[in-house]
């Protein structure tokens, strides 16, 4: 009715033949009466902050493919492909992960390294971090 | 419109406690922070070299990052921007982000919106560009140096 308005947002529609998937959901602002609110029109997370955050704080080598699935998440949603904005949030997430991962091990071996005593030899001759 | 608050229980379900994980994330910035703004990384062996410099001698998107965030932390701007333009526009959406993050929990009703795909193509293509144009000579504005 009118309070559907008259150019939402595209709602995703479910994706064909996926089981168990719920009815259409409603436009992304609310939900109707009778909706509970968060159920079918959530998109997924996209982790773009995680994303973001690892290509500049952390490895660019994760946090590109990281950004790419982020980016897939909404155009999937977009196109209604809901599966396939599921499939590439937890795409995105997993790379989040893998970043967090991947920095502290960096920094467990650059202390490692520091106590070790090789650390001056690699790391400090510069004159700044490079950070 | 004022039905749709009625219609939110399940995502309030969380309460309080939904809060914890936002409060926490920006605990640990802050402590990280307080930790950058002392520890100073303009000096040497305070903190290791970029992975990728080292590597290839090429600046990466997050070099002078840290010296970005030790500037800022001091209130010292105009440094911030020299060492790493796009770290601190950057933070400035991290923080917007996590206060909408905040807003988000608080009120229980989780995110109903994502940007146009071509918006985040763009901030691909501006993070592949920054990465490239801060190692061409000339563009030093965009160097860490």
């Amino acid at each position: 009715m009118s309070d559907y308005g008259s150019t939402p947002p595209p709602p995703p529609p479910p994706p064909p033949g996926g089981g168990g998937t719920p009815p259409p959901p409603p436009p992304p602002s609310y939900g109707g009466p009778g909706v509970p609110a968060g159920a079918p029109g959530t998109p997924p997370d996209n982790y773009l902050v995680w994303a973001i955050l690892s290509t500049i704080l952390c490895c660019p080598p994760l946090g590109i493919p990281s950004i790419v699935f982020s980016t897939q998440v909404n155009s999937k949603w977009a196109l209604g492909d809901v599966a396939g904005a599921q499939a590439a949030s937890a795409k995105a997430k997993k790379f989040a992960i893998w970043a967090v991962i991947g920095w502290a091990v960096f920094v467990v071996l650059y202390v490692i390294a520091l106590i070790v005593g090789i650390g001056s030899l690699n790391f400090s001759t510069g004159t700044n971090s490079g950070f | 419109m004022h039905v749709l608050l009625r219609s939110a229980p399940t995502a309030l379900t969380g309460g309080r406690r939904a809060l914890l994980q936002p409060l926490g994330v920006a605990a640990t910035a802050l402590i990280g922070t307080g930790y950058v703004a002392a520890v100073d990384p303009s000096a040497a062996g305070h903190y290791p070299t970029c992975p990728f410099l080292a590597i290839t001698g090429w600046y990466c998107p997050g070099c002078g990052a840290l010296r970005a965030v030790h500037a800022l932390a001091h209130g010292d701007v105009v440094t911030a921007l020299a060492r790493n333009p796009f770290a601190v526009v950057v933070l400035g959406y991290v923080v917007i982000a996590w206060v909408l993050w905040l807003d988000r929990t608080a009120r229980g009703r989780p995110a109903r919106w994502l940007a146009p795909p071509w918006v985040l193509y763009g901030v691909l293509g501006v993070i592949l560009a920054f990465w490239v144009l801060r190692n061409v000579p000339g563009w030093t504005w965009l160097s860490p140096a």
